[in-house]
């Protein structure tokens, strides 16, 4: 039977989501038995193949146009797609920045944060374009969603496992957590 | 209940029966299904408006919500039908996307097992993974934290309403109200203004019924969940009333108090009950200390001990005053310690009334809610025993016949069907005066006023206070027996005090010894004295004023009794542990009268507790 072919990508996060994947330890191992890892942040190919892959696994709110972009890219790119921990469920903590506006965030961000000394708001063309943050499942159709802050390595396990053997992960119990 | 009088009901295909006058959830319940609910609870009426607990009823043309609707003969309920199920996750979907419900920055939340949040356990309990319908972040809901103790934050609010009730129906203060309609509602303060500001009395009512994360405690938010921390049932030492609490512990520290819905307090308690215990509070006296050159020195136990029997027995005339808030056993060798050991009879209360207890049949706060008319005589309650001016403000409420008999204005006045002065029930009829004022102005007597209320009362309590007029007490005995009494006492333990001989005195010696425990008596001035010995669990102005300082037991470490303003004598059990050298105050005593060469008859606590 073919490797079922995993890729994963990283939006607005703090990369927790995929520290918890690699707190799999060596379930891991079983893990690659089945499937083939193509492209994450964690490793030397940092996009999804264009020939596209089975599991797509994004952790992070949409807060910009880059990350719309690696959405869509993403979604376009995999026949599943997994929302991976709170931010990409439910938009997470970025979402706290939406209660102020824009200007002011990124007032607070580049001139008045206490270590910063003349500060100046990035205002270059080629970067990202801000956006309000929001939970992955408003900028593209999601497949699997995987909350926790950050979700176990145990329900990261059972949702990999259930995807490997062809069927639809269900959280329960344990499993299912929000904070 | 007769068999015959039972309503035959089924409920999830099991045949059971049924009250006239339950709710098809109470009915369930006691059947042993659990139907999932929000903004229901058992404590306060209901109000239907979650619609988390919509069920299936044969014959009715749409889902009922199970808390409101009333069962009948021959009811055919599904609570977890296809039907039901889907409906009931599109509420708790509905719930989740109006306002900002992501937990994480939650005070409430928990996992599966050990969330505080209602919300939460029934979305992990439905297997809810993401918001079916777009989130409402971007808006500002807004906080409240114009409260010194408590903090509203609307963004974690589901209009259930409980908050409301629970201000309406428990505490009575009515201070709490929806504004606005559909997507706009909010909870409010009275007319709309900062909840600080308002007519709210910071009982914390609301804060114990509400289901979410809505209102949040500033001492115990972000402490632990029910995972972390234990809960103990126990009694709060604020005031006579001693109110029945459960108390929520962490590491040997005090996180949070909350009424104990089973005690006659009925949940309720004051601020200071609730939130003041929780506190911080000054620095904390743990080793005994002794004046040298004008300075408090730390030292242990044996030196503190020898020098102060030598230094007592240097004077003729050592007085002592307790105070109020300690148990009965504590009490109990401090004035066995000046009895036997000091031979003084110079010995009482820093501060405290007890009102005569022998007017009639004692009452009980359970009395008091149910009562039908209420006498207060000579007294605040809504000042100085609070919860039982709120359960006064609920009989009112509930066309309880409220008369309010004082020389002063209180603020219970405004609820009283009719008003006296104490002297007008302090007049015999047979006094010629008397006799002269109903024939001339034609005004009948307060007493008969109250006698003829109470007669007509099928339930009445007269709660009254200390310091009234012989004649008074006279007229309240002549009351007829029906009448439950309850006295409004002063000081949290006086009534315990009293029935060893100790009340509120201004003894005052060469030598005074004081014993607070963790009283910090504010209007007391401090007796003035050559030599003063105080016992403290923490630094005041007494203490640093003293010249020998005794480390104390705060009243969440000790053992021992209370007696009630009810005449209960309540059993106290430490609900933390003291610091390794402090001392209950009883062993102290123990040890001083040892030292001081007349060990007192008492052994241990027991010996204590069986003497009483």
């Amino acid at each position: 039977m073919a490797k079922v072919t995993v890729a994963s990508d990283w939006l607005a996060g703090c990369a927790g989501c995929h520290m918890s994947l690699l707190d799999m330890d060596e379930r891991l191992v079983a893990i690659l038995e089945h499937a083939s890892l193509h492209a994450t942040p964690i490793t030397d190919l940092k996009h999804p193949p264009e020939e596209g892959v089975t599991v797509g696994i994004l952790e992070g709110c949409v807060n910009n146009s880059a990350g719309e972009e690696v959405a869509r890219r993403m979604r376009a790119r995999c026949k599943v797609l997994v929302a991976l921990g709170d931010c990409a469920v439910f938009g997470g903590v970025p979402t706290m920045r939406n209660a102020a506006c824009r200007q002011a965030a990124l007032k607070r961000a580049y001139l008045e944060t206490e270590s910063t000394a003349e500060g100046r708001i990035p205002s270059d063309p080629e970067l990202a374009v801000m956006q309000d943050a929001r939970p992955l499942n408003q900028v593209v159709d999601v497949d699997v969603y995987l909350p926790g802050c950050p979700p176990s390595a145990d329900a990261i396990f059972h949702v990999l496992a259930e995807l490997a053997a062809g069927r639809k992960p269900v959280l329960t119990g344990k499993l299912l957590d929000w904070h | 209940m007769s068999e015959s009088a039972l309503l035959k009901i089924t409920i999830n295909g099991k045949a059971t029966t049924a009250r006239p006058g339950q709710t098809v959830l109470e009915a369930a319940e006691a059947a042993g299904i659990k139907i999932p609910a929000l903004c229901h609870h058992p404590h306060l009426k209901p109000e239907g408006c979650c619609r988390v607990c919509l069920v299936e009823i044969e014959k009715q043309r749409s889902l009922m919500p199970a808390c409101t609707f009333p069962v009948f003969d021959g009811m055919v309920v599904q609570t977890e039908s296809p039907k039901v199920v889907e409906s009931r996750k599109n509420s708790l979907q509905l719930i989740f996307s109006e306002r900002q419900h992501y937990c994480m920055f939650c005070a409430a939340s928990g996992d599966a097992e050990h969330t505080d949040c209602e919300l939460q356990r029934l979305g992990y309990q439905h297997g809810i993974d993401v918001w079916a319908y777009p989130t409402n972040y971007a808006r500002q809901w807004g906080v409240d934290a114009t409260r010194r103790f408590f903090v509203m934050d609307h963004a974690r609010c589901i209009l259930c309403r409980r908050c409301v009730r629970a201000c309406e129906q428990v505490a009575a203060n009515h201070t709490l109200g929806v504004q606005q309609r559909g997507p706009r509602t909010m909870i409010c303060a009275d007319d709309g203004v900062p909840f600080g500001e308002s007519s709210c009395v910071s009982c914390g009512t609301c804060l114990q019924v509400c289901p979410t994360g809505a209102l949040i405690e500033r001492s115990s938010a972000y402490m632990g969940t029910s995972a972390d921390t234990r809960r103990t049932a126990a009694t709060c030492m604020g005031c006579a009333v001693a109110c029945g609490i459960h108390a929520i512990t962490r590491d040997n520290h005090l996180l949070k108090v909350e009424g104990d819905w089973e005690a006659g307090n009925g949940g309720l308690l004051c601020s200071k009950g609730r939130f003041e215990v929780v506190q911080p509070k000054p620095r904390r006296i743990v080793k005994p200390m002794v004046r040298e050159g004008g300075r408090l020195v730390e030292t242990g136990w044996d030196t503190a001990l020898s020098y102060l029997g030598a230094r007592l027995k240097e004077y003729p005339h050592v007085a002592g005053l307790a105070s109020p808030r300690l148990t009965n056993e504590s009490l109990a060798a401090f004035a066995c310690f000046f009895q036997e050991v000091l031979e003084s009879s110079e010995v009482g209360l820093l501060y405290g009334q007890v009102p005569p207890l022998d007017l009639g049949e004692f009452g009980t706060l359970a009395d008091v809610a149910r009562a039908d008319c209420i006498i207060i005589i000579g007294g605040d309650p809504l000042e100085d025993q609070k919860v039982v001016g709120y359960l006064v403000k609920r009989g009112f409420d509930n066309d309880a016949k409220l008369i309010v008999v004082n020389d002063e204005s209180t603020p219970l006045e405004p609820y009283a069907r009719s008003t006296f002065d104490l002297e007008d029930i302090s007049h015999h009829v047979q006094s010629p005066f008397e006799r002269l004022r109903t024939t001339y102005h034609l005004r009948v007597s307060g007493i008969s006023q109250l006698k003829h209320a109470a007669e007509e009362a099928r339930r009445p309590v007269v709660l009254y206070g200390a310091g009234l007029s012989t004649t008074v007490y006279a007229a309240l005995r002549a009351l007829p027996d029906k009448v439950k009494f309850l006295p409004l006492i002063k000081g949290t333990n006086a009534a315990g005090a009293a029935r060893l001989g100790l009340e509120a005195q201004n003894h005052c010696g060469e030598a005074m010894f004081l014993m607070l425990g963790d009283d910090m008596p504010e209007d007391v001035p401090m007796p003035k004295a050559q030599f003063t010995v105080v016992a403290a669990a923490y630094e005041s102005p007494w203490t640093a004023a003293a010249d020998v300082v005794l480390p104390a037991q705060t009243w969440a470490e000790q053992r021992g009794h209370l007696v009630n303003m009810e005449g209960r004598n309540i059993p106290i059990s430490p609900l933390l542990e003291a610091p390794k050298t402090v001392l209950p105050d009883y062993e102290v005593l123990m040890r001083l009268s040892v030292r001081m060469g007349h060990a007192m008859s008492y052994q241990e606590i027991a010996d204590i507790s069986m003497a009483l």
